[in-house]
């Protein structure tokens, strides 16, 4: 009978709420809305700060950030646009600070003593590796300003068009498609000096 | 995730496709042959991997959580610094209050008797005394602030002292 009862039972299945009624219920004051919300999004914005600063930890402590500044902003949210927009506008911005900060303690300290290859190693076979590719772009990407690098980051490895990252940061799509064709032009002269092996494989397109 | 295969397969030159991108970025075997095809995708194989931070993602959370509610403790703590409670309020003006009156009684006490005198001397031997009585001044003789509530005491004759309350947020502890 019972399991009669059961079968007979609607069954409602428990639908996640979206980033806005989440937002909504931190308003009213639910802190647990926020843990979920963190929870949600920390992969998203602890692998975006990653890409662009380039080291764990420091990436970690950016995310955090991030998340603090979240909270303590989330008043100013207007659920009219995009809450992934306006999370990576909070993003881009911590990150660019600090890519800056950092920039201007190490600069011109490392730039010249990395290991310029030989013109001879081009001639090398290369087999692509994820590991040698994450290094050789770390590498590289210093050269990159913290705007031309975010920008970079967030088309090629998070797959966002120009229109998409241009309302992130707030400027216009033909600013985006300069620093990305600058982007591309910079890497492309380091990877000629210090790899290149890559150069020939990552052509200017 | 499709297989190696139908990647190989249907993989191409600027390719939007989300799960050869997706494979792109997971599989080491198809990397090669992806930068082959497309050298483009050099550097976008290294993204789209949802990323775990150092500690894992629970001791990240319970970071944050810990920090905002850190954040949360010191913007209450700095509020209740700024508003003085109604208790302690009401507690420095009763301290002034009882300040007033016991300056006053003492005052009092200390104050020459006259004994009753012929009427005709009075006149000329009190003169003195009235006048230092008018001289007397009050502890606090101005009292000026936009927030203050003042708030006087009324006594049974006109002779009395006056005795006021001052309450104020911004009036020193220690006063
Ligand atoms: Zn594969």
């Amino acid at each position: 009978m019972s399991a009669e009862l059961h079968v007979m039972m609607p069954t409602t299945p428990s639908v996640e709420p979206d980033d806005r009624q989440l937002v909504q219920t931190i308003r009213e004051g639910d802190a647990d809305a926020f843990e979920l919300l963190v929870r949600r999004k920390t992969s998203k914005v602890y692998a975006l700060c990653y890409r662009i600063i380039g080291n764990g930890e420091d990436a970690k402590d950016i995310a955090q950030l991030v998340f603090i500044k979240l909270w303590e902003n989330l008043e100013k949210y207007d659920a009219s646009y995009a809450f992934d927009t306006w999370l990576y506008r909070m993003v881009t911005n911590v990150a660019i600070d600090f890519m800056r900060n950092r920039q201007s303690r190490e600069n011109a300290v490392n730039s010249n003593l990395r290991l310029v290859k030989t013109a001879a190693d081009a001639e090398q076979t290369v087999v692509v590796q994820r590991k040698e590719v994450e290094h050789v772009f770390n590498d590289i990407s210093d050269v990159l300003s913290p705007k031309q690098k975010t920008i970079f980051v967030m088309n090629q490895m998070d797959d966002l068009p120009s229109a998409e990252i241009a309302k992130i940061l707030g400027c216009r799509e033909s600013t985006v498609r300069n620093h990305l064709f600058n982007a591309r032009k910079l890497m492309q002269q380091q990877l000629q000096k210090r790899y290149p092996e890559y150069a020939q494989l990552w052509r200017e397109r | 995730m499709i297989s190696c295969e139908a990647f190989r397969t249907r993989f191409h030159a600027s390719t939007e496709d989300p799960s050869l991108l997706d494979h792109l970025r997971a599989c080491d075997r198809c990397l090669d042959f992806a930068v082959d095809v497309d050298p483009d995708v050099l550097f976008r194989s290294l993204g789209g991997a949802e990323l775990v931070p150092p500690g894992g993602v629970d001791a990240f959370v319970s970071d944050v959580m810990r920090q905002v509610r850190v954040r949360d403790a010191e913007t209450a703590a700095a509020a209740r610094h700024r508003v003085i409670s109604w208790p302690r309020r009401l507690a420095i003006a009763a301290t002034i209050a009882a300040g007033l009156t016991g300056t006053l009684l003492t005052y009092r006490a200390n104050a020459p008797t006259v004994a009753p005198q012929p009427i005709a001397r009075i006149a000329h031997a009190s003169a003195p005394v009235a006048a230092k009585a008018l001289v007397t001044k009050p502890v606090v003789e101005t009292y000026d602030s936009q927030n203050a509530t003042i708030v006087e005491v009324p006594g049974e004759s006109s002779d009395d002292v006056k005795v006021v309350m001052i309450f104020d947020e911004n009036l020193p502890a220690d006063l």
